[in-house]
């Protein structure tokens, strides 16, 4: 086992990588940018290294990260979730660096990171895709495919781009005058964005759930799923929370299960990843792609299976095999994960950056929090607006909802707007209680911003005081 | 329990009933700054000690709420319902006039009286110029909404004010609004002797020898336990009173004073416990320093109240009215003024808001001259838009002074009353137009108390729906804080439970002033905030 391990990354997932890495005795190195020196991930880690002056430009460069774990000898980096995480230039340079890069090799990543080769492997491998075509040619020659494959799977049709993911570079057209402009402009997009202009086009489903299958590789032939998530509960494709198991039929749930085995097989898959599936309303399930990297949402596969995913994947990086087999894997209760953010829900979920006055978490039997925020921290404006994520177990369904809402009520947030009051809609909300829901979820519930801003009551008699206290007497008892 | 019942209880079961007045006494006595946290406080013994009503709500005091207290009226009923369980809740309204000071439309009655019969059990009402019809239509909701009934006749003494003017009131009154009713003697101003009390119950109840009466007194001139004695002598049923340890001078006189007086004639006080009664009054002793500076700045018996008749509260607020006018030295002069204005007015009621329109003419005309600066409400007074003059009418020259003065159209005195005079029909308000108007202005759906507030102060209860957005509920707050002078020392802490009962705790760590801004740090509940305030020109200043 390495010594030391470089955590390219920022935020809960850098803390939460931190934690499985000092359990197995290992060193830990951050990085940050100088516009992000009062981050929470600096304090927990063993050393500390400014790596530019961001915003976030640094964390995305290779050289200096790499530098940085050169200088501060770590044998190992973690990238994390997003920034280089599925980049794969950086695996490739760690590796070339003589650095373990924990999370799948270069190739893998290009391969699955390309929607289209991915779905070329799967296909191979005999998992049904959602019908899709190619990378589109430029010009009148991709418009033409785009007419033919329009014609034989009608409307919604999806316009994604290569190179996207996470719920980026999607569009969805209802008509052709749609689809030929969302393929012009989803290729503009998608050159700004990713730095890649090609685009491919997809069935859309209506009102699909969204699927994924947590699996691990150890390299030696060791493939092994760690259950399903159910992640339909999206806003704008990107997902807002997450649950295991899925609640699928038993049958079915084993059918996906294996599937995503096979597909990490047939992409010569090492480390933890995620196959993800799109399940229609008739139960039939469509490879989506596969996420290279941890997942915001891992923890509540966790909390369902007691294996400690990210302590996996530091041991197959290692060289070692997994320390666990498909027949240790057993599942118990329900498991329901938050992203809390500092977003303003009630104006389109705008960040809202600044200071936290006060914060409070709850805890208590089953309740997992995995933060990044403190009281008196200026959260930046540079970098996502992730506060917490909230995870919460329980014997039954109703039992990790109850606690949901338990926990929801525990938290005192003062200084910035969260999404604490929308989420407390949801858990008091008949069809999520009820289990009813898909991605149309969050566009089909307005009525879930329909809520009070909720500010502290004491905070608010303290600004009062503040103000007594400024002026020598209270303006409002003698106006 | 149903208005029947009560009355019926009242009628079959010997013995006088006390009402607690804590409403007067802070209109009276505290310039209406008496706080929620006070009357919280006390409230179980009041509840314990049997009182048959508590007066909360109503008069000047509702304005003062939402101005100067920075309370939600219906939240203060609340409050005050769940804690006194026992004890029937009393309001004071003027009528037309509501809580406030001119006519309001019907359906804005109908609607706050509908509202507050949540809280309230017992309606007392007057008419400042005891104009019977005036209180219909008020009458009428709390019949509807089956509370009690207490329609007042306002008490005077001099031209006019004769047992039989009084008892042909007492007539109207039971025509007008039935006879399901305790008829209040509203005695606002401490005037007459025991005497003249006596003769007076003495004379309405030879008319309506069933008619349940109560006394309404104020012990400005010290005289009041006597003519309560005289009252309840002549066979009153409920009379007003105070807890002794507000010492009130201008409010009601103390309880437990007039329960000795009552076991030593003989008289019963059903469900009264003594004990409560003092208990109260040691609390409030020590709270009734707090509010020291909202006193008269003359304290003791006021035996000249006879002449001028204000009664307490409008007498405190005249006399600071004074001060701010430089007038304090010619006071004798604007109280000698009040009183021939009030008889060339027509000897009425000096009430509300009567006596504010009499006091501010009287201080207008030794400012300005004699009827030289009349305002608006003076003319609406001569116009008879609150009702016809009772007694007789003013001057002609009065009449020419005021209602020609200031007209560009050259209609003559008595062509302006032709056209003119009278009371005014009000057009309903167009309460969904309104409740839109006053959601757009708060940007969220309004409740129907905040509508009822909004549609009597439209401006106050606005600025009040912000602050409590702003602050939340500040009433929470000791009322030493509330009234506070001077900034915190470092290390200063205030300590309050909230509403369930949880306690919390405000410490002050410390405040950095600079030239246009002061920073105050905090732990609140122990997690530790900073705030800044902006002095900016504005009196309140911008948080951080």
């Amino acid at each position: 086992m390495f010594k030391k391990l470089l955590v390219a990354n920022r935020g809960e997932i850098a803390i939460r990588i931190m934690r499985s890495a000092q359990e197995l005795g290992i060193k830990t190195v951050a990085v940050y940018e100088e516009t992000d020196k009062t981050a929470m991930h600096i304090m927990h880690a063993d050393e500390a290294i400014c790596i530019g002056s961001g915003p976030r430009r640094d964390y995305l460069n290779i050289e200096r990260i790499i530098q940085a774990a050169q200088s501060s000898q770590a044998e190992a980096i973690h990238p994390g979730y997003g920034f280089l995480a599925e980049n794969p230039a950086f695996s490739k340079q760690c590796t070339e660096a003589g650095l373990v890069f924990v999370g799948p090799p270069p190739q893998v990543i290009i391969d699955m990171g390309s929607k289209v080769i991915a779905r070329r492997v799967m296909a191979e491998a005999g998992i049904p895709a959602i019908p899709g075509t190619q990378v589109l040619p430029a010009g009148v020659q991709g418009e033409q495919i785009a007419t033919v494959f329009a014609e034989n799977h009608r409307f919604p049709i999806m316009v994604k781009a290569v190179a996207g993911g996470g719920g980026r570079g999607i569009r969805v057209a209802q008509n052709m005058e749609e689809l030929v402009k969302f393929i012009e402009v989803g290729r503009s997009e998608a050159k700004m964005a990713f730095g890649n202009d090609e685009v491919y086009l997809e069935k859309g489903l209506t009102n699909p759930r969204h699927i994924e299958v947590q699996i691990l590789a150890d390299g030696r032939g060791n493939v092994i799923h760690l259950g399903t998530r159910n992640c339909s509960i999206q806003r704008r494709h990107q997902k807002m929370i997450e649950i295991a198991p899925a609640f699928l039929p038993e049958e079915l749930s084993n059918t996906i299960c294996d599937t995503a085995v096979r597909a990490a097989r047939a992409s010569s898959y090492l480390s933890a990843g995620t196959v993800e599936f799109l399940l229609d309303q008739d139960d039939n399930y469509y490879f989506l792609e596969v996420n290279t990297r941890i997942q915001v949402e891992h923890t509540v596969t966790e909390m369902v299976t007691g294996i400690d995913i990210v302590r996996e994947q530091l041991l197959v990086a290692a060289g070692q095999p997994l320390s666990v087999a498909q027949s240790d894997i057993f599942f118990r209760g329900t498991a329901i994960e938050l992203r809390i953010t500092a977003e303003d829900p009630k104006n389109n979920f705008m960040p809202n950056p600044g200071l936290i006055e006060i914060y409070q978490s709850p805890g208590g039997h089953g309740v997992r929090m995995d933060g990044a925020v403190y009281q008196g921290y200026e959260i930046p404006r540079f970098y996502d607006s992730m506060l917490c994520k909230l995870t919460v177990y329980g014997h039954t369904w109703r039992e990790a909802v109850d606690r949901l809402r338990r926990c929801l009520d525990g938290f005192v947030i003062a200084g910035v707007k969260t999404t604490i009051p929308y989420y407390k809609q949801i858990v008091t909300d008949p069809d999520f209680i009820g289990q009813n829901f898909d991605t149309s979820y969050i566009e089909k519930h307005p009525q879930l911003l329909n809520y009070q801003e909720e500010v502290p009551p004491m905070g608010k008699l303290a600004i009062l005081v503040a103000e007594i206290n400024a002026l020598g007497f209270n303006p409002y008892a003698e106006g | 329990m149903p208005a029947g019942e009560i009355l019926d209880f009242l009628r079959h079961t010997p013995g006088v009933f006390l009402t607690n007045n804590e409403r007067d006494v802070s209109q009276s006595d505290f310039k209406c700054r008496i706080m929620p946290q006070t009357t919280l406080k006390v409230a179980p013994y009041r509840d314990a000690a049997g009182y048959f009503g508590f007066e909360i709500f109503g008069g000047a005091t509702v304005h003062i709420d939402l101005m100067k207290k920075q309370i939600n009226p219906f939240e203060k009923l609340r409050l005050v319902r769940k804690a006194m369980p026992n004890t029937l809740i009393q309001g004071l309204c003027r009528g037309r006039n509501l809580f406030g000071y001119r006519p309001y439309p019907d359906n804005v009655i109908e609607m706050t009286v509908r509202l507050l019969s949540k809280y309230i059990d017992i309606w007392r009402m007057y008419d400042f110029l005891n104009h019977i019809p005036n209180l219909v239509v008020a009458a009428n909701a709390v019949k509807e909404a089956g509370k009690v009934l207490m329609p007042c006749l306002c008490f005077s003494t001099g031209v006019g004010h004769t047992d039989d003017f009084y008892v042909q009131k007492a007539e109207e009154v039971l025509s007008l609004l039935g006879e399901n009713i305790i008829l209040c003697i509203k005695n606002h101003s401490a005037l007459g002797s025991p005497a003249r009390i006596a003769k007076l119950v003495r004379a309405i109840r030879k008319s309506f020898p069933d008619l349940l009466i109560s006394y309404h007194g104020h012990n400005t001139d010290g005289n009041d336990l006597a003519r309560l004695m005289a009252a309840v002598q002549e066979g009153v049923k409920v009379v007003e009173v105070a807890d002794h340890g507000y010492g009130g001078i201008y409010s009601q006189a103390p309880a437990l004073s007039l329960i000795q007086n009552l076991h030593d004639y003989g008289f019963k006080t059903p469900g009264l416990s003594i004990a409560p009664v003092l208990d109260a009054s040691d609390i409030l002793r020590l709270e009734r320093r707090l509010y020291e500076k909202f006193t008269s700045p003359f304290q003791g018996f006021d035996p000249t109240v006879k002449r001028h008749k204000l009664p307490g509260g409008a007498l405190s607020l005249a006399l600071e009215q004074a001060e701010k006018a430089g007038l304090m030295e010619r006071s004798h002069e604007v109280f000698s003024e009040l009183i021939e204005v009030r008889e060339e007015l027509g000897n009425i009621w000096v009430v509300t808001p009567g006596s504010q329109i009499l006091w501010s003419t009287a201080l207008s005309n030794v400012l300005n001259g004699r009827y030289e600066k009349p305002s608006d409400d003076l003319k609406r007074l001569l116009l008879r838009r609150y009702g016809p003059f009772p007694f007789y009418d003013p001057h002609e020259w009065i009449f020419q002074k005021v209602l020609q003065g200031g007209r560009t159209d050259g209609k003559r005195w008595d062509e302006i009353l032709a056209d003119e005079a009278g009371l005014q029909e009000l057009a309903d308000e167009d309460l969904k137009a309104r409740l839109l108007q006053l959601e757009a202005q708060i940007k969220r759906p309004a409740t129907d108390e905040e509508l009822c507030m909004y549609l009597q102060f439209p401006r106050d209860a606005l600025d009040f729906i912000k602050f409590e957005e702003r602050f939340g509920q500040t009433w929470l707050l000791p009322p030493d804080v509330w009234f506070r002078k001077g900034g915190f020392p470092d290390g200063a802490r205030i300590s309050f439970a909230d509403e369930t009962g949880k306690t919390h705790n405000i410490d002050l760590i410390s405040t950095q002033r600079t030239a246009d801004s002061v920073q105050t740090s905090f732990l609140v509940d122990y997690h530790f905030q900073t705030y800044t305030t902006q002095l900016s020109k504005n009196r309140a200043g911008q948080n951080s």
